[in-house]
């Protein structure tokens, strides 16, 4: 499903912000990716949602080389995978609601097909009572909950999370990934980027390190991402 | 759910530029409908000036000359024997009187003034004879007569008429080229205002032509309204002012009103795709441009 050979990135004219990384995601798994600040984590993600290019080596998606993709089918990609960035990225002119239905709307989902689907999304991440109300008047961890709503909203294939859990409790985190492993239960394929180790190592799941843009399998250089 | 309910739309539209937009359109559809009265005007008035003089033609013999009636009989006969003239008339005095009176006002007396003797000449129109032939003829019988078939002004005037009309179609079409260009611009800055939103869009898997859509369907409206004030105001001066009677009666339109109102619902629309077109053009530019 994601398959990355060597990939190397870098923005622009900047250093080198992945090196060498390899590794698989199979379909239907469920696997961290982790590392300090500034290891690439976002970068990595970046490249699944096809924001940019790798400047080096191959990643294969769905079985197609990202570099051949047109615009169009970049658009068609995207609407299998479901991204919960790390700054949220809502469209603050529209409400809690809009933002979550995006993905349906620029489908040409029809709005009466998608109204209730999007309320009981907003009503599991517990904004029931927010539906209408627009994200500058919503606190950091009511924006995540309507970003991961809207991530997960058109039931993509694959899910992206950047620090999904970083600007909520405890209780609404273990919610928050109770639903990313209901989501993995129904056969998405997902990834989750997190700094959150002691939370990462209790779900058992298979982790990837990052540290200075390569993958640290504990032996001093690169190679498929260890299980935990 | 009143949030997923009311359209809100998806691109953060602001009402001033919107205003603008609307502006812009309409000076340029006020302007658009100057040229395209001048452009229909001017080519109608070439037509009726060809068609009137055509086939019409006068032989005029000059004043001071002895023998004017034996003259106009000669004339007469040559005239009625040569191919492709239909008819000869000599003009009475007062015809004659009749055509001078602009130049002097009130009705002269022909007998004061070295007025020449004019026949009018009625052509057969699918057989027009060949002016330096038939003057020939007029020479050839010495009977010191002009023959004149109005034509180097008859084409001089219609020619410089269509001239007019050519620059009419210009002046149009670089006005809907105006409007487009400001459409143009107008929408790739609103894109650079609109960039985190477009990206957003792209982001949850919009295709371009998703988003070129949501600037067109907003550009027609603008377009369309910009096109209905202009044109609305044009077609007002048209028929309101009195300055403009003139252009009004070589407007062929004008003496069908009954189908104004299509004509201006036709105006709105083209200027509405006009605005969908550039729009489009501008989006699909900025956002490969961007890629
Ligand atoms: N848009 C950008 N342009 C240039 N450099 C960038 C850009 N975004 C990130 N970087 C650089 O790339 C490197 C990796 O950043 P990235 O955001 O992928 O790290 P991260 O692992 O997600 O960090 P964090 O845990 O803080 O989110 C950093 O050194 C950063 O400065
Ligand atoms: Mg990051």
């Amino acid at each position: 499903m994601i398959l990355f050979e060597n990939v190397g990135f870098r923005y622009d004219r900047g250093a080198e912000v992945l090196q060498n990384v390899n590794l698989e995601i199979p379909a239907g798994s469920f696997q961290f990716i982790t590392g300090p600040s500034g290891a690439g984590k976002s970068s990595l993600l970046r490249l699944l949602y096809l924001d940019e290019k790798p400047t080096a080596g191959r990643i294969s998606l769905f079985g197609r080389d990202v570099t051949t993709l047109t615009r169009d089918e970049i658009a068609w990609f995207r609407r299998r995978i479901g991204v919960v960035f790390q700054d949220f990225r809502l469209l603050d002119h529209l409400t809690a609601a809009e933002n979550v239905a995006l993905p349906l709307t620029v489908a040409g989902v029809r709005e009466m097909a998608y109204r209730d689907n999007v309320t009981e999304m907003l009503q599991w991440v517990g904004l029931g009572d927010k539906m209408d109300v627009r994200p500058p008047e919503l606190s950091g961890g009511e924006k995540q909950r309507v970003a991961i709503a809207r991530a997960v909203v058109a039931s993509p294939d694959i899910i992206l999370a950047d620090e999904p859990t970083g600007s909520v409790d405890p209780d609404m985190a273990e919610r928050i990934m109770a639903l990313f492993v209901e989501m993995n239960r129904l056969g998405k394929t997902i990834l989750l980027a997190s700094h959150d180790v002691p939370m990462i190592e209790r779900y058992k799941l298979p982790i990837t390190i990052l540290k200075d843009g390569t993958i640290d399998d504990g032996m001093g250089h690169s190679g498929r991402g260890a299980a935990a | 759910m009143s949030a997923l309910g009311r359209k809100g739309s998806l691109i953060p539209f602001t009402a001033a530029s919107g205003f603008m937009m609307v502006l812009l359109i309409a000076a340029m559809a006020f302007l658009a409908c100057f040229s395209l009265a001048g452009a229909l005007g001017t080519t109608r008035i070439a037509g009726t000036w060809t068609e009137g003089l055509a086939g019409a033609a006068t032989v005029r013999i000059p004043a001071g000359e002895e023998d004017r009636a034996r003259r106009i009989s000669l004339v007469l006969d040559v005239l009625r024997d040569t191919d492709g003239v239909a008819d000869a008339r000599p003009l009475s005095e007062k015809d004659v009187a009749d055509l001078l009176t602009p130049w002097f006002g009130g009705t002269p007396e022909l007998g004061e003034l070295p007025a020449p003797s004019i026949v009018a000449v009625t052509l057969d129109a699918e057989n027009e004879p060949d002016p330096s032939v038939v003057q020939a003829r007029l020479d050839g019988a010495s009977a010191g007569a002009v023959y004149d078939d109005h034509g180097r002004w008859r084409n001089r005037a219609a020619q410089a008429a269509r001239a007019i009309g050519n620059l009419s179609y210009w002046a149009l079409g670089l006005t809907v080229l105006a409007i487009m260009a400001g459409v143009f611009v107008v929408v790739a800055i609103a894109m650079s205002a609109h960039k985190s939103t477009i990206e957003a869009l792209r982001l949850a898997g919009a295709e371009d032509r998703f988003i070129a859509g949501l600037y067109q369907k907003r550009f027609f409206w603008l377009g369309a309204l910009g096109g209905l004030i202009g044109s609305g105001i044009a077609l007002g001066a048209f028929v309101g002012l009195d300055t403009l009677a003139s252009v009004r009666s070589a407007l062929p339109m004008l003496e069908a009103p009954y189908y104004w109102p299509f004509v201006w619902v036709g105006i709105v629309v083209v200027c509405g795709l006009i605005a969908v077109l550039a729009a489009r053009l501008a989006v699909l530019t900025t956002l490969r441009g961007r890629a």
